[in-house]
């Protein structure tokens, strides 16, 4: 089982990796959806307005 | 007024069922890995790395490829849909070839007792990450009219390069091992390691054609976020005339 720490490590890496990226861009889309309400709700307002 | 996100965007990014495959597929991958395929036996356990190094350059090569293609439809229909598609794709390369670098860091360390060398292969395959990364950065710094287009011109030299990487090993002596598959005599895999690796790399390019779909429904709501600032501006400017 020489290397078994390495061969751990290399796996952690690859999928720490691939969910981080998974989590980064899941976050970005609740922001974007956010912001998308919020300036739907602001264009509503003005065009209202005008 | 018409509503930026559509119901499209409200649906699931990829099929369910299609998740669940994918999701099942990296568990088998798994199983193969670490249970069934035997122990290699020069390098020991470490070389079971390897199952997941390969199919990450896969995966790497396959959307440098998708990306290229839908910059050169972008660029000859105009469609914003090629550009996000592009744009996701060239992401994901970034994503999976760090992946691939990082892991063939960790394997050459206890084998060859360094983590780098700039031999052919290593030297190519980073400055192909070097580029895409270089593509991330220009994107939200060029101007939006020429946004795509500037996109589209770095993404296919990307995908250009694409065949010297895959071939550096083949044309120059390196210190990364020859290619186990047509690499000439003495290359080669036992059939369960052949049969792993090929696995691997299905289910990789499940996993990542579900990386894919969000990441390209993301461009889209970033696309109609940045519409819908314009249109807000617009009628701001209106209102003060």
């Amino acid at each position: 089982m020489e290397n078994l720490s390495w061969l751990f490590w290399a796996y952690a890496a690859g999928w720490l990796l691939i969910f981080g990226y998974l989590f980064l861009i899941a976050r970005k889309e609740r922001g974007l959806r956010k912001k998308i309400s919020e300036l739907e709700e602001t264009i509503e307002e003005r065009w209202k307005r005008r | 007024m018409d509503r930026m996100v559509n119901e499209f965007d409200d649906k699931p990014a990829f099929p369910l069922w299609f998740g669940a495959l994918a999701a099942l597929a990296m568990l088998v991958h798994l199983y193969l890995v670490f249970v069934w395929v035997p122990t290699e036996a020069t390098m020991g356990i470490v070389q079971r790395i390897f199952y997941f190094h390969v199919p990450a350059a896969t995966v790497q090569f396959t959307a440098c490829f998708v990306g290229g293609i839908a910059a050169i439809l972008y660029l000859v229909t105009r469609d914003n849909r090629y550009d996000d598609l592009s744009l996701a794709a060239n992401e994901t390369v970034v994503v999976f070839g760090a992946v691939n670098i990082a892991m063939g860091m960790m394997w050459a360390k206890p084998i060859w007792g360094i983590w780098w060398t700039w031999d052919a292969r290593l030297t190519s395959s980073f400055l192909l990450l070097f580029l895409y990364a270089a593509y991330l950065v220009i994107r939200p710094a060029a101007p939006v009219e020429a946004r795509g287009t500037i996109c589209a011109v770095v993404c296919i030299l990307g995908m250009a390069d694409v065949p010297l990487v895959y071939m550096s090993n083949r044309l120059f002596r390196t210190q990364h091992p020859s290619p186990v598959m047509g690499g000439g005599q003495g290359s080669g895999l036992a059939p369960e390691m052949m049969k792993t690796l090929f696995f691997g790399m299905f289910a990789m390019l499940l996993l990542w054609w579900c990386v894919l779909s969000v990441r390209r429904r993301v461009a889209r709501l970033e696309r109609a976020a940045a519409d819908l600032t314009r249109r807000a501006h617009e009628l701001d400017d209106l209102r003060r005339d």
